[in-house]
Order: C-alpha cells, then structure tokens, then sequence
C-alpha cells in the first residue's frame, strides 16, 4: 500500500527535473510536421499564373462539401491561368472543411495545397469562408513550371488530367 | 418481320429479324460497348468498338438445313475474324460471343488506340461525368497506355464550328455521328469531314456556319466532348447540376426539358426523353433560348402610375387597387366594360383562372388569348375537335401510314415536327407536302405539291373529289355531307386542278395514298390558317373523308403560336366559348374588336397577361395610352406595361408549377426549378388573390371551396380544371407524373451505352394525351363547305407574314440565339422584282387599304411569283400598320433615294 504510493510520487518527482512539453503559445508556436494538414493555399507556377483550372475536381473529392468553384473561361489576352479555364471563383468553408486533404489528392495540377496555417478562428459563420484571394499564394510566390508541350504549342493548351506537374 | 433466335453469351432469346447485334445483345441485357453506333441512324461501323465473335450454324450444302453434330446441336461456324456488331444483323441460329478473350483484347486495343491522340484533358472537358469515353475506358480498357504521353498530337482548341457550337479536334474520335445527325435526321447537310490521317478533321461547309435549328442536339450525341456548346461552356460540371423536369413553351410542341440548375442559376437546358413528342431531341430554340428567365432586365416588384411614373408598390398595394377598379367599372359601367388578354404562353391553370375570374367575378367575356393584330387568323377548333386520336404518335408511324402537311412550315412554326416527320418517312411512312411556297420539309416529302397563292381550297377540294369518287363515306358524326357532295359535284377535277395550279395526277396519287393509308395525320401551320376557316374545315373534311376521322391514330394537328395557344383554346380564354369549346350564346368581344372598343370607351379597364400588344400595333398603343385602367402583368417592362397603370411581375416557367397542353393535346407538367424573381409571383396566384378580393368585397364568399378562390397550390388549380373542363377529368398532377407501364417505358439497364451523359431518361411523366371529342362521340363536325368570299384583287401581291423560329420573341432575350434573329426585311420572287427593278436591299413601299410599310427588299429565287413575305414579329416591324387581315393585297413600290 505505502509503497505504491512512494512509487507514484517516484513518478511525480522525475517529472519535475524534465523540461516542460507545454509551450507559452500564443508568443510561442509549436512547430508542426511536415505533411501537417492546415489551411490551405492555392498555388501559382513559377510565372505567377494560377495552377487552379476550375475543374471542381476538389469539390467533387471533398468529403464535406465546403469547396464551391465556378469557373470561366480565359481571355487568351491575359489568362489567369495556363489553358482555356480558370476558376472565377473559389471558397472554402473553413468551419466545414474537415482538414482530410482530400482535395489535394484529386487536384489535376496540384494547386489547392494544405498548409500549416493553423490558427483559424472566426467572429461570425461567414468570415469562415475563405475567398480566392485570401487563398491565393503571392504571385512571386510560385513553383514549377507548366510541363513543356502546353507552353510550346500553338494552341490555348490545357493541362491534362495525367501528367505529374 | 418474322423472329430468329440467337444465342448471346449463352443466352438463347428471340429477336426481331433485321435487328443489329448491339440491338439484339441488350435485349439480353448485354452491353456491347459502341461509339458510332446510335440507335436512332444507321450504322456505319467507323469506330470497331462492337467488335464480337459471331457463328452461325454450318449449312449441308444440298438441303440448306443445319448440319447436326454427335450431340444433335447445329454445328457453329465461328467467322474468322471478329465482327463489328453494329452493322451485322441476325441471322437464325446465330450464336454472338462478347467476352471471349479476343473480344476484350480487341476492345482494350480499340480504346488504346483511340486514347493515343486523346489530349484526356477531362478536368475541363465540358463532357467530363457523362463522357462515353471515360465510361468505356473505366469499363472495357487498358489500364495504362503502351504510348509516350509526350508523342500525342496537338491543335488549336476550340475551333467554333458556329456561334453555338465549339469543335475540340484533339477529343474527336471521328465517329461521324454528327455529320450523320446533320445528314440523316436534320436533313441540314451542313457538316462534313477534311483532311485525312491524323488532320482528319469536323467542318462546317454552310454558310453561316453550322447553320441549323437542331446543332444542338450534335453535343449530346457525340460520344466525346469533341463538341461542346457555347452556352454551357465552363459553366459548370456535369455532376454539379440539379436537373428538373420542364416542359418548352416556345413552341406548340411541348418538347420534355430539364433545366439543369446550379445554386439557383440556370446553367444549361437538356432534352428529356418522350417518345410521344420530343423523342431524344431538342431545337436550339428550346435548348439555348430559355436564357430570358435570368435576364437582368425581368420585373422584380409591383409598380403603380403615379402621375408620368410607374413607382415601385407592395402586392398589398397593387392587388387591392386593381380589385378595387375593375370592381368599380363593372358596378359602374357592367363586366362588359373589362376585356382580359391572356398570352398563350401561359399554364392552363393561369389561363383557367383568368377566365374563371373574368366570367364568375367580373361578368365579362371580353377575352382573348390575341393581340388582335390584323394579321392573327381565327380561332381553331378543329385542331382540337378532330385532333389526333389518344393513341396517335408521330414515332411510329411508318410504311403504310401518311403525313399531309399543308400550309405550314415546321421547321420555322414547331421545329421538332421535321425530325420526328422526317424519322416517319425513313420508316416508310408517305409524308405529302403542300405549300404555296417552298419550305424545308418539302425535300423529305415522298410527295410535294406546291399549290397557287389561294389554291389551296381548290387543292383540297380536287382531294375530296378524288375521294369522293372513290367511294369515301364519312364514319362520324356530321352534318352537310350532302353540300359538300353538291359542291364537289359541281366541278370538274380538271378544273379544281387548274384553280390549284397542281397537276391533276398528283391530286389523284396524293388522294389514292389518303384512301390507302392506314393511318392518317394532317398538319396545318400559319400559311394554311391564313387562308381562312374554310380551308381549315375543308381539312377536317379530307380528315373524315378518307375515313379517318375518329381513328385512335389519325387525326389533324393545327400548328398555333405560342406553347400553350391550344390550352389557351382549351380554357376557354376567347370571347365566343367557355372551356371545353362550349359556345357562347352572347360572346364578348375579341382581341381585335378590343381595341375600337377601348377607344370609343365601352372598354374601359384592360388586364393583359404576358402579351405586348403595343410593341406592334398602333392602334392598340393609343388606345391603352387614352384606357382608364390598365393592368398589365409581365416578365417585362414592355411597350405595353410601360403604358399601364399596374403593372404586375410574374415568374417564368423555370421558377412555377403548370402544365401544358401541346398541339397534339398532350397535356404535359412542368415543375419548378428556381425561387421566384425579385417579388414576382405566379400568374395563376395573382388571379388567384385578385378573385378572392373581389369576391369578398362583394360578399359572395360560399362555403364552396372552389368558390373562394383559396389556392394553395397549382395543383389544387389542376384538380378544379379536371372536375370542371370537360375533357381534362382526369389530368390531374399525380396523373400526369405515371410514365406508363414499367418496362414499357424508359431505359432499359444498359442503355447508358447509346445515350450516355445526358438527361435523357424520362422519370417524371409522359404527360396524358386528351382524347378527341368526336372520337368519344360528344361533337358532331360540319361538313358543309362555307362561301369564301372572292378578294378584290386590286392590288396584285399578296403579302403573308412568315412566321420565324428566330423571330422578334421577347424570349430570347439574353440568349446566343438572338444574334439569329434577322434584320427586317421583305422577300419578293425574281420576276416580281425584275419587273420593279428592284434589287437585294433597296427600299420599298408596301401599300394596301389600310396603310403602308417601308422595308428593305431580299429577292428570294423560289419565293413564288405573286406573293411577298414578311417575317413576322420582327421588333420595329409594323406590319399591322399594313397588314388587313391575315391575307393582304399589296402594292410595291421601289422608293428612289
Ligand atoms: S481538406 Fe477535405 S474537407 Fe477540407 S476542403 Fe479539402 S477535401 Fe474538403
Ligand atoms: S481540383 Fe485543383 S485545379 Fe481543380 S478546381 Fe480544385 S484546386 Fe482548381
Ligand atoms: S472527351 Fe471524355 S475522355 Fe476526352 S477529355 Fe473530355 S471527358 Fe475526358
Ligand atoms: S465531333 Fe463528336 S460526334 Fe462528331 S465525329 Fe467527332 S467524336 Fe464523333
Ligand atoms: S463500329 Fe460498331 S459502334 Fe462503331
């Protein structure tokens, strides 16, 4: 009887001489994993174009419904993004999303990306839906380049669905 | 045709002889993958998706019977190479293997060789979710391609084949499918392929490009999204959109749609399958011109004149006030002094209750569903007297059964009447069509006849001679058969032929095929109509005559302005009868009599639902300018409510309930799709409230339910219209939601491989085909013919207004189509013209009794000598300036500038 108890205070006591695991957030941020899923970012390529097409590939693959896209069509005079279509608008609802990535997963040219952005809070039900522009990365900002035969050809190219971009 | 037996995968089953194998296979639900085939052309085995083994029995070369092996079993003769499916009919003892290992190797080959030159840019295909292609890879393909990705060849994309169609060369498989829609069933000949190999490529050859009614119905049917249009492009994606059922009211034929919704937004319009009216098809009228429901411009609150203005006001404010002056009016000056216009656009349940509210609450028969303008024929009754009998669809008539088409042009008046005219005839069917000047449809005729401008009695009644003296009795009820006979007897065939201006062997052939048909359906448009009722009586005669009338299929069809004009007729909106075509022993006035009326003040208060009068005739703009109350409920603001002192918004068909009635008299349900504009609300609500006002101020609430004008819903409208309108008893909304028979309807199980991707299948009803009062006994027809009064021809043209499918319709506001609708002009035959020396675009003058009209001239080769064409309502046209009645003599005169 007694010695169990010596035994848990034995537990206390080498407790005290570790370093804590709690952090003082918010003045200090635990940093997160590197395929932690926070929100998300829509991505450009290098050249500042858009990678998002407007397929609603994502919105068709989210579990939770909280992706809305409704595209348009490029003016080739000045695209948004590489080929005929672009997404004119683009939100998510944070309160719905449910952070499984799978948006991610089924997006043809890898523009809708979870980050490690965690500190999603709100006042109201509507300033939990993230626009296009607060989702969108910085134009200098971008990464890659559309692959070789869309920018080659003489023609308003499309990415296709099967290529690794 | 006799049976044979065949056996597919095991299965033995009996077939029809002549089927295709694809055909045969799925009626053992068996899917054979294609892509060229369709079922409603003719195969031509372009793209080898079907490719099957097929046996059959080895024949003893002396008997012809079937060789026998040990077991007693025919031996099979397995051909040597696979077979495209498609394009093989069976044969008795056939045996069919569709999954035999080489099949599927020639199937996984089929598609990977396709896929070489595919650019699988699916994430922005329009097609995507319902693409064939897709499907059948996911199904019956390789899993991955042996090709480099890289090696694939490219084009520009899109390439318009016209402003309603786009062509993607990278996703076209070239399966003609297209060409052959465009050749074989739209008989506009306007696609056809260039190049070869690899450039193999779609072009349009007409000009204006793609120049078709039905272009449409091309990216439904391609298997591909190779042709996508450009009014859903990028709008959204397939699995996004909430389809609901509709019915199209541009047109009297009552096409299935659906309107595929997204977040209330209309993104594109889908034919839905009904093999009494549209089959699988849709005009680009109905496809791309329902646009007008989200145009920016539609009326979203009430407004009331207060002094020069219109102000907006509450429903509250609006109803009251007209409840409040047409009771007025009618206490102060009777219900006589209260006209009503209804569009025949509208539901049966608006129009029932308009007229309700007329005759039961303000004692009025002044109505009509007319503008009144000079050029608007006769009411028509015999369209719906005589109509098609409850069995009658067009979809399968064939050998042995005739069309007579007279004075109208389908393609312009009810499109979708030349895909299922021209589907009858390739299935033997005898289509006679008969026109004063050449449309269309005339080239699909087995027979044409192309009478004088006013032949057309002399045409019909060369018919009746002929049938006469065949010995053609009457089998219904009627009354003057003996006039007739008089009147027949009185003149030779020689001479009625030269009066028509038609051969007289082709009277005799046309009328020999009537005596002979077994089936017989009449077709009359606005040319017909405009001849006079005596030329639309003389038809129903033909009809009865040839022994037709009163056969379950056989029976006239009147082709009337308007989607709903024979509900319209059906309700009883019109001065001279009640609903269900009981006549008036003290009518009211009509349209055209409205606006004299209105002027020299016995009108004194209008309420004019969905139509414009004003836009086009003079007359009716003062006379509303000086009316004491005019209430006005519309879409728009238009010439007329501009004018009006109420003006009241109402939905569109996309945001209400109604049905109805086509010009078969098929009554068919539409559902809503959208939440109401702004504050508009339904036509039938707003009569609805209106009657209830009224009744209560005048304190003749009853206990009767129907009575106090408390509508919940439009279906509780429907059920009074099938307890009250003899006729509809038993259209009722629950009624009209059957489909038939199951089985006997819809899809079979694996009938995604022909159509698949779109909206086609038919789950929310078929509608109910109304029977034909003389068949059911209760109508006698009148056979005498009436005294046509001999024009004075002191001016030597006659000017018909030719009705346009892309004419001046307000409803195609908003829409691609409204590039489509032409400059006014009028169209005079070359000898007409040479003698005035008038060319292409100069000015002339058209004068009659009543007016004048200056207009540009097209001289149009086969316009016939004689006559000069206007296209009607065509906005800035008044052709009621000039027009006396629907046949006008005219001068031309060339005006030097
Ligand atoms: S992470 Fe999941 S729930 Fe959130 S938007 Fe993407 S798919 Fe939807
Ligand atoms: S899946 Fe990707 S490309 Fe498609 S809409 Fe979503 S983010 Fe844009
Ligand atoms: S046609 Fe079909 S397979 Fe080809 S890109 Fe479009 S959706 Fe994909
Ligand atoms: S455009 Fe479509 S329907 Fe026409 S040939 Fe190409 S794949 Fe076939
Ligand atoms: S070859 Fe038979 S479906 Fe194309």
């Amino acid at each position: 009887m007694l010695g169990e108890l010596f035994k848990g205070l034995g537990t206390t006591l080498r407790y005290i001489f570790k370093p804590p695991v709690t952090v003082q957030y918010p003045e200090v941020k635990r940093p997160v994993r590197e395929r932690f899923r926070g929100r998300h970012e829509l991505k450009r390529f290098a050249d500042g174009k858009e990678r998002c097409i407007g397929c609603s590939l994502c919105a068709a693959a989210c579990p939770a419904d909280a992706i809305l896209v409704v595209p348009a069509e490029n003016d080739p005079e000045n695209p948004v993004s590489h080929g005929e279509r672009y997404a004119a608008v683009y939100e998510i609802n944070m309160l719905r999303c449910i952070f499984c990535g799978y948006c991610e997963d089924a997006c043809p040219t890898n523009a809708i990306v979870l980050e490690h952005q965690y500190e999603l809070s709100f006042y109201d039900r509507r300033a939990s839906i993230y626009t296009k522009e607060m989702l969108l990365a910085p134009p200098d900002k971008g990464h890659g380049d559309p692959p070789p035969i869309l920018r080659e050809l003489q023609r308003r190219p499309s990415p296709p669905a099967q290529i690794d971009l | 045709m006799a049976d044979v037996t065949i056996t597919v995968d095991g299965v033995t089953l009996k077939v029809p002889a002549g089927t295709n194998v694809v055909d045969a296979a799925r009626m053992a639900q068996i899917a054979i993958p294609v892509f060229c085939y369709h079922p409603r052309m003719k195969p031509v085995g372009m793209c080898r998706m079907c490719l099957v083994q097929i046996g059959t029995p080895k024949l003893d070369p002396a008997t012809r019977q079937p060789l026998l092996d040990e077991a007693g079993k025919p031996i099979i003769a397995m051909m040597p190479k696979l077979q495209t499916a498609c394009t093989t009919p069976v044969s008795e003892g056939m045996v069919i293997k569709t999954q035999s290992p080489e099949v599927k190797f020639a199937q996984r080959g089929v598609l990977e060789f396709l896929l070489t030159s595919h650019p699988l840019d699916c994430p922005v295909c329009d097609k995507g979710g319902e693409c064939p292609l897709q499907n059948l890879t996911m199904e019956w393909g390789p899993a991955s391609s042996r090709f480099d990705y890289t090696d694939k060849v490219h084009f520009e994309k899109p390439v318009p084949l016209g402003d309603l169609i786009l062509l993607d060369r990278e996703r076209c498989i070239l399966c003609s499918r297209c060409v052959r829609f465009q050749d074989e069933l739209a008989d506009d000949p306007v696609l056809g392929f260039d190049h070869r190999g690899r450039n193999w490529m779609i072009i349009s050859k007409s000009d204006p490009p793609f120049d078709s009614k039905f272009s449409g119905n091309t990216t439904d049917i391609c298997p591909v999204g190779a042709l996508t249009s450009s009014d859903f492009r990028f709008r959204a994606r397939v699995w996004e959109l909430n389809p609901i059922p509709a019915v199209c009211t541009l047109c009297p034929v009552g096409c299935n749609l659906t309107l595929d919704m997204r977040h209330e937004r209309l993104m594109r319009v889908m034919p839905r399958e009904n093999a009494a009216v549209n089959d699988i098809w849709l005009c680009d009228k109905g496809r791309y011109g329902h646009r007008f429901v989200e145009h920016e411009s539609r009326l979203t609150t009430p407004l009331i004149r207060r002094g020069e203005q219109l102000v907006e006001a509450s429903w509250d404010e609006a109803l009251s006030l007209v409840a409040e002056k047409l009771e007025a009016t009618r206490r102060a000056r009777g219900g006589a002094a209260i006209a009503g216009l209804a569009s025949p656009r509208l539901s049966n349940e608006d129009l029932y209750l308009f007229q309700k509210l007329f005759r039961e609450q303000l004692e009025s028969n002044n109505l009509d569903h007319l503008t009144g303008a000079p050029g608007e024929p006769a009411h028509d009754d015999l369209g719906a007297l005589l109509g098609v009998g409850k069995d009658a669809n067009l979809m399968d008539f064939g050998a042995g059964d005739a069309v007579l088409v007279l004075g109208a042009d389908p393609e312009e008046e009810a499109p979708l009447y030349v895909l299922r005219l021209r589907s009858a005839v390739q299935r033997g069917a005898q289509l006679i069509v008969a026109n004063l000047r050449p449309t269309k449809l005339e080239r699909s005729a087995t027979r044409a006849a192309r009478y004088l401008p006013g032949g057309e009695l002399a045409f019909i009644h060369g018919l009746l001679r002929e049938l006469l003296t065949a010995g053609g009795r009457v089998t219904v009820k009627n009354s003057g058969f003996d006039d007739l006979k008089r009147v027949l007897n009185d003149t030779t065939g020689e001479r009625l032929a030269e009066r028509a201006g038609v051969a007289a062997e082709t009277i005799a052939a046309v009328a020999r095929a009537f005596g002979e048909a077994r089936r017989l359906v009449i077709i009359y448009g606005a040319e017909a109509r405009s001849a006079g009722p005596a030329v639309v009586e003389a038809l129903g005669a033909l009809l009865a005559l040839s022994g037709k009338a009163g056969q379950p299929h056989s029976g006239l069809i009147a082709l009337l302005p308007g989607g709903n004009s024979r509900g319209a007729l059906d309700m009883g909106v019109r001065p001279d009868a009640r609903p269900g075509y009981a006549p008036l022993v003290r009518p009211g006035l009509g349209a055209r009599d409205l606006w004299p009326a209105l002027r020299e003040g016995q009108v004194r208060a209008v309420w004019i639902a969905g139509l414009d009068p004003a836009a086009s005739m003079p007359t009716a703009r003062t006379a509303l300018a000086e009316a004491e109350f005019v209430v006005v409920q519309d879409l728009f603001l238009t010439s007329t409510a501009q004018l009006a002192h109420v003006v009241l918004p109402t939905t569109s068909v996309a945001e209400r309930e109604g049905t109805y009635t086509n010009a078969e008299r098929r009554v068919q349900r539409s559902r809503q799709a959208r939440g109401p504009v702004g504050h508009s609300r339904p036509d039938w609500q707003i009569f609805a409230e209106v009657g209830h006002a009224l009744s209560a101020r005048a304190g003749k609430q009853t206990p009767r339910d129907d009575d106090a004008w408390d509508y919940l819903t439009a279906a509780e409208v429907a059920a009074e219209i099938a307890e009250r309108v003899p006729g509809y008893a038993s259209v009722t909304y629950g009624a009209l939601a059957a489909t038939g028979k199951p089985g006997a309807w819809g899809r079979q199980a694996n009938e995604a491989i022909y159509y698949d991707g779109t909206n086609y299948e038919n789950t929310e009803g078929v509608g109910i085909k109304l029977p034909a009062p003389v068949l059911t006994g209760a109508a006698s027809i009148n056979l005498a013919p009436r005294p046509v009064p001999v024009p004075a021809e002191e001016r030597p043209l006659l000017l018909l207004s030719q009705p346009l499918a892309y004419g001046g319709d307000p409803l195609l506001r908003g829409s691609k189509l409204e590039q489509h609708v032409p400059a006014p002009y009028v169209a005079l035959s070359g000898a007409d013209a040479e003698r005035r020396n008038i060319r292409s675009g100069d000015l002339v003058r058209l004068d009659s009794a009543a007016g004048s009209l200056t207009l540009p001239a097209r001289v149009v080769h086969d316009v016939p000598p004689g006559v000069v064409l206007v296209p009607a309502d065509l906005p800035g046209v008044e052709l009621a300036a000039v027009q006396t009645g629907p046949r006008t003599r005219v001068h031309l005169v060339k005006l030097v500038v």
